[in-house]
């Protein structure tokens, strides 16, 4: 009953800490010799969905999961980046997109709090028979 | 919690600080006497991102993938040479009329004010986003 809602919990985690690492982008865009920081979750998330692609038929329920990960097992990660700079002091911060990553970053996070807000509610209207 | 707000707050101070250096370069463009009695030297801020890990917590959290920000390392005084300028009447100039003015660039100090205030606003918007969220995340199950 919980399972989406762990995934939602996950991506909003995911979410806000990617936020924490565009805001230290930023904060960093005029440090000389600095690289980017990024996290990553939607890949690992749908590394874990095409995995399920895969999937052992169950016809008993003591048998094992063959190719289905568990979605409750995910986290996010923090990826770094040596990549290229074009910049002479070595700083590979490019400010524009780091905005618009900021404004991506927080409209996802709008979608997913509200996807979990009315998953929510269904639960309660469910629960209260619809009163 | 409040650790995206902290890092765009050490990036609003960083700035702030560049700009106040700024402001003292285009205020002393043309300062030939300082209190030492040298001409005055441009002054650049350098910045470094926040991570140089001295107790065990500072360790646990950069393995934690904590974001730390930035921080002014120091205000270093900019060695490039003055500038020789020929003007005889100036109480300053030395027996051949030089007067050694100070090694300012308007324009280029014009052109960082700019960047400094730009990556301001950058970071003013980035705690805006983290604030968005923040309120959001209350209203879950609302």
């Amino acid at each position: 009953m919980y399972k989406n809602i762990n995934v939602y919990t996950k991506a909003l985690n995911a979410s806000w800490k990617r936020n924490e690492a565009l805001a230290n982008n930023i904060a960093n865009v005029n440090t000389p010799g600095y690289k980017r920081s990024d996290v990553k979750f939607q890949e690992i998330l749908k590394e874990s969905l095409q995995e399920t692609a895969v999937q052992g038929a169950k016809t008993h329920h003591r048998h094992l999961d063959i190719g289905a990960k568990d979605l409750s097992n995910i986290t996010h990660e923090i990826t770094g980046s040596e990549g290229y700079s074009t910049r002479r002091d070595g700083n590979n911060v490019d400010i524009d997109m780091e905005m618009a990553e900021v404004t991506k970053n927080n409209i996802y996070y709008e979608a997913v709090s509200r996807q979990l807000s009315s998953k929510l509610n269904r639960l309660r209207s469910s629960i209260t028979g619809g009163r | 919690m409040f650790n995206s707000i902290n890092v765009s707050a050490s990036g609003l101070t960083a700035e702030r600080l560049r700009m106040d250096v700024i402001s003292k370069n285009i205020a002393n463009a043309n300062t030939t006497r300082t209190v030492n009695g040298t001409p005055y030297r441009r002054q650049v801020v350098t910045f470094e991102t926040k991570s140089e890990a001295q107790s065990f917590q500072q360790h646990l959290s950069n393995q934690m993938g904590k974001f730390s920000g930035v921080e002014v390392t120091g205000i270093k005084e900019d060695q490039s040479p003055l500038k020789n300028v020929y003007e005889p009447g100036h109480p300053d100039a030395n027996e051949q009329g030089y007067v050694l003015k100070p090694n300012v660039d308007i324009v280029t100090e014009m052109a960082n004010m700019i960047s400094a205030t730009r990556a301001y606003e950058a970071n003013v918007t980035s705690i805006d986003a983290a604030k968005n969220m923040a309120q959001r995340a209350l209203e879950i199950g609302r």
